[in-house]
């Protein structure tokens, strides 16, 4: 009896420590889906600019941009 | 050769933080961080003003003066970017900025606080345009498809310019003729007085 007791008390523990382990996998995958910020990226996936085309211009007087000219003046 | 350049009228903006939600839903802004946010002097008094403030992209940055790893650049639309490969995080771009504008992620032991993060005036960072790797660590570059900064794109009164400085302060300037009073330009009533006090 003392035997079983023990046996259905370590029973409970083990499920215990899955159910906690379980818990931890699926809030650490649910933080991984979210998008965040990083410091880093892996060397992989790094696409560097050289210093010339990190500095080149890029802005460029599209229909958006004249569209948002227009609409921030008084109508003519 | 254009300027990229932000202004806020003071006299339309409505303290909405329209601009500052933009901001951190377009390039995924973590939580403790605000690449722009809505300032307001004497809330609630008569007189009260509110003025949308975000990385001004100083002409001579004092931040890019004053960062040791030298990680600040500033392209040829005026605009000023950072490398975060270089970032220590240091944390003297912080204390010389005028604005607040750069930010850090965290604050670990031994005062780590990761690299620094400030606007980009949606135009990225040294990584490939519209990379994944340059979404990942600057946001979304709008500049490079031929856009302007979100924040003043979907400012719903009008109050915050962006763009190229001369036509941004051509509008400012007709706007304020037309209103046939002084300036909304923040420090118009301190700094540009007509005549002295006696």
């Amino acid at each position: 009896m003392t035997d079983k007791t023990g046996a259905e008390r370590r029973g409970f523990l083990r499920a215990l420590g899955l159910g906690t382990a379980a818990a931890a996998a699926g809030s650490a995958s649910a933080g991984a889906a979210v998008v965040q910020r990083a410091d880093t990226v892996p060397a992989g996936q790094a696409a560097k600019e050289n210093d010339a085309q990190r500095r080149a211009a890029r802005y460029v007087e599209s229909d958006e941009v004249k569209a948002f000219y227009r609409t921030n003046r008084y109508e003519q | 050769m254009a300027r990229m350049k932000f202004l806020c009228d003071s006299d339309r903006c409505i303290e909405c933080n329209a601009c500052v939600t933009a901001c951190k839903n377009e390039h995924e802004v973590p939580w403790g961080i605000n690449r722009r946010r809505v300032v307001t002097i004497n809330d609630g008094k008569p007189g009260e003003r509110s003025i949308s403030m975000a990385c001004m992209h100083c002409t001579d940055a004092p931040c890019a003066a004053v960062c040791p790893v030298s990680c600040f650049y500033t392209t040829a639309d005026a605009i000023v970017l950072h490398d975060k490969d270089l970032c220590i995080g240091c944390g003297y771009c912080f204390y010389a900025c005028p604005f607040g504008a750069p930010q850090y992620p965290r604050v670990g032991n031994f005062g780590g606080r990761g690299k620094m993060d400030k606007c980009t005036y949606c135009a990225g960072g040294p990584q490939q345009d519209n990379s994944p790797a340059e979404y990942l660590q600057y946001g979304s570059n709008r500049i490079a498809e031929g856009k302007l900064p979100l924040c003043a794109e979907m400012c719903s009164t009008k109050a915050l310019l962006a763009g190229d400085g001369d036509i941004i302060a051509s509008i400012y300037q007709e706007r304020v003729q037309r209103r046939g009073y002084g300036s909304g330009a923040w420090g118009w009533r301190t700094a540009y007085k007509e005549v002295l006090p006696a």
